[in-house]
């Protein structure tokens, strides 16, 4: 008898728990079901459509993404998008792993400073970041082109974001400034965590640096190296303000991508539904692309 | 079961980024429309036919949305709210709300307001955009009542044909218009021997001067005549006015059904811009930059320019004589217009809909209010009225209003054929062959033009 109404009780705890639990969760998914989810079933839904501004939409079926792998421009923007992704992932996670590595040797207040340094890009605005590269790349005044042609390094001034051949580069190395502040402070945290006494016994047996870095600290570091490359690669195919303050996706489409075609097919065309085929097929690259890298990672540890 | 919710949330999220808006999606509403109507007309709602305007009605009660692209000072909250008190003194009970837009992300607002259903309830701009786009695709109200007053009347004809749809109706009321222009920076014009080369009466300069002025340019040592710049449309009337003046082509045809920019004469004008040192296409640049490096003495022309880039911050901050020139034309220059004026979004509010227009006519029924409407926008009149006398600036400037051209930015499909016009002069700056890129512009422009005109 005690223990069944023991037993009812703990029911009713667990319940109560799981309810306010529930409860608690509550805001948090209504924002998550407006804001993700229903606009990415509208998406997916909106992409079956011709669809544009001031009429009703037509249903086309898979149309659009037929049209889109046809599409000249598209097909250039996924180059671009591939070659910003494939240059800039793995650049930053080798360079902030460097970096993190340097500094995490470094005393307290140093290592804070380059933290701070590294870090200042991601936390100033993109206008401003921008405005300044703009500056930096200016075909007539631009310090590249003045350091550059004073130590006779070019012989005249290249138009950096005006030339095909640059363009795209020049984004790429933005990019790279933007994109390492987070991941350096990430595996600065990360080699903190590594456990000491495995390095310490590694060290007993005679393991050499390269040996303690990549048979010891690198498999405790890998949850974090996962963490920044799905953000990183999601962050580089997303790769949108830059393009649209700086190229436009020019010269000749040459730094078109994805997510600026997106934005030119949607808002200045009104194709909503070529659009969000687009996003689509984004979406399922990107979402690929992780879980390909949660499986290398998870075989690696 | 874990990896399999894991990799859908990673797909959720991924997804969820990138999703994008349809006419029927939850696009997130536009930053700044507060909307509200506070009669019980609101909630029965009418349609654009069912308005009817009084404009002698102050007792008319409604909150209504203004938003403005920056047009000379109609671009300042704090001067377009100086109109707006004018306007509340005579119709205390009409509210207007502003929101000042920009050229780089108004067109992405206003898209997103309409397709959220929050479109504002007047807008000031130009026609390519009130009646092209969005007149065109019936979400604007038609504004022939207003156009049938006497004062109308006096509205220049080519202003008037501006306004109106390929359907009749009048999707725009003009307030302003000007004839964009170019500048040259006369200091280093003297300097460099190349005054001679144009007509400082007229502000009129031949083909051929043109070139040699260039030359002279380059000779003296200042190799950056001029930029053809194409990074996006921003100032695009600028290269168009410069392309089609050379040899006296034409944009479109003269019904505004079919782009024309692949004739012989305009091929001519792509390949001498292309073949002259000094003149650079530069795909780095947009018209704003442009204006500013002309500004600082960088280059030694502007091919955007108008009264607004005088009086402007660039204008006002150059440290030499600027002289606003008419593109150099073997014949009579033909300038490219500039026009701005209200619209009516069709918010299917009768009460909403007749506030707007009674904030028009406000604006543009008396000569006074109109002349401080105009005087705002720092450009001119579109029917005779005196406004800028003694003014030197305005008196210089005005001069090219006789070489207005046709307005032809309101041929359907006009946003996507702007595209294909810069993406041409990237390719021809690139080295594309002047004839190919071209005929890929006429080929995609009147593509465009089709496929609109059949919506």
């Amino acid at each position: 008898m005690t223990n069944q109404v023991y037993t009812k009780r703990s029911r009713a705890l667990v319940r109560r728990e799981t309810t306010a639990a529930y409860l608690f969760l509550l805001p948090s998914l209504f924002f998550f079901v407006v804001f993700v989810i229903y606009p990415m079933i509208m998406c997916i839904y909106t992409s079956f459509f011709d669809s544009t501004m001031g009429r009703e939409d037509i249903f086309i079926g898979f149309t659009n993404y037929v049209n889109l792998f046809q599409d000249e421009i598209f097909l250039g923007a996924l180059k671009n998008t591939t070659i910003i992704v494939v240059v800039s992932v793995p650049a930053v996670c080798a360079f902030s792993l460097w970096v993190a590595s340097v500094i995490y040797d470094m005393k307290g207040a140093a290592c804070s400073a380059f933290r701070c340094i590294f870090y200042l890009p991601v936390v100033t605005g993109s206008v401003a970041v921008t405005v300044v590269w703009k500056w930096m790349y200016n075909n007539y005044y631009g310090i590249l082109n003045y350091v550059g042609t004073k130590t006779g390094i070019l012989d005249t001034n290249i138009n950096w974001l005006g030339d095909s051949r640059f363009a795209l580069w020049c984004i790429i190395l933005i990019l790279f400034t933007t994109s390492v502040g987070q991941p350096i402070v990430l595996y600065v945290s990360a080699l903190g965590n590594v456990d000491n006494s495995l390095v310490e016994a590694a060290q007993v047996d005679g393991a050499t640096r390269f040996q303690l870095f990549w048979k010891i600290k690198w498999p405790q570091i890998m949850p974090t190296t996962l963490y920044i490359l799905v953000i990183t690669t999601i962050n580089s195919f997303q790769c949108f303000a830059l393009i649209q303050l700086l190229t436009s996706g020019g010269p000749q489409h040459s730094t078109d991508t994805i997510m600026y075609y997106i934005y030119y097919m949607a808002f200045t065309l009104y194709k909503y539904g070529y659009a969000n085929a687009m996003g689509v097929i984004l979406a399922i690259i990107i979402a690929v692309l992780s879980a390909i890298q949660f499986k290398l990672a998870q075989s690696n540890t | 079961m874990k990896k399999l919710l894991a990799l859908l949330l990673v797909g959720a999220m991924s997804l969820g980024l990138v999703a994008c808006g349809g006419s029927n999606t939850s696009e997130p509403a536009a930053e700044a429309s507060s909307v509200a109507v506070e009669t019980e007309a609101a909630t029965t709602a009418g349609t654009e036919a069912e308005a009817e305007i009084t404009g002698e009605n102050p007792d008319i009660t409604a909150e209504i949305s203004l938003w403005t692209y920056p047009v000379g000072d109609w671009g300042k909250e704090d001067a377009v709210k100086e109109l707006i008190a004018g306007f509340n003194e005579v119709y205390p009970n009409i509210t207007v709300d502003v929101q000042i837009l920009d050229y780089a992300e108004g067109d992405k607002t206003v898209t997103a307001a309409i397709e959220s259903g929050n479109a504002p309830d007047l807008i000031f701009e130009g026609p390519e955009r009130l009646v092209a786009n969005w007149g065109a695709k019936g979400l604007m109200v038609d504004l022939s009542d207003i156009w049938s007053t006497d004062v109308s009347a006096g509205i220049y004809d080519s202003i008037e044909a501006a306004c109106k749809g390929t359907d009749g109706k009048y999707y725009e009321y003009p307030v302003c218009m000007t004839a964009h222009c170019m500048a040259i920076n006369r200091d280093l014009f003297e300097a460099a021997g190349a005054l001679q080369y144009i007509d400082e009466e007229t502000r009129t300069w031949s083909t051929e001067d043109f070139q040699k002025a260039v030359e002279a340019l380059v000779a003296y040592g200042h190799t950056n005549a001029g930029a053809v710049f194409c990074r996006d449309q921003g100032g695009d009337q600028g290269t168009r006015a410069l392309v089609n003046n050379l040899y006296g082509g034409t944009f479109t045809n003269a019904e505004h059904t079919e782009y024309t920019a692949n004739s012989e004469e305009n091929i001519k004008a792509l390949e001498l811009l292309k073949s002259m040192e000094g003149i650079n296409f530069d795909a780095s640049l947009v018209g704003g930059d442009e204006i500013k490096l002309f500004s600082q003495g960088v280059l030694g022309m502007a091919f955007c320019w108008n009264v607004g880039a005088e009086k402007g911050e660039d204008g006002q901050s150059a440290q030499f004589d600027i002289l606003p020139m008419a593109f150099p034309s073997d014949g009579t220059p033909a300038l490219q217009g500039g026009i701005w004026g209200f619209g009516i979004f069709d918010n299917k509010d009768a009460n909403r809909i007749e506030a707007a227009k009674v904030f028009i006519q406000y604006m543009t029924q008396d000569d006074v209010d109109y002349a401080k409407a105009v005087e705002t926008s720092t450009y001119w009149p579109v029917r005779e009225i005196s406004i800028y006398e003694g003014d030197e600036i305005m008196t210089e400037y005005g001069k090219f209003m006789q070489y207005m051209g046709d307005y032809y930015q309101v041929v359907p499909g006009w946003a996507e054929a702007r595209t294909a016009w810069w993406n041409m002069l990237q390719k021809v700056g690139g080295g594309t062959d002047v004839k190919t890129a071209v005929e890929e512009f006429v080929t995609t422009a009147n593509a465009a033009a089709a496929a609109a005109t059949a919506q």
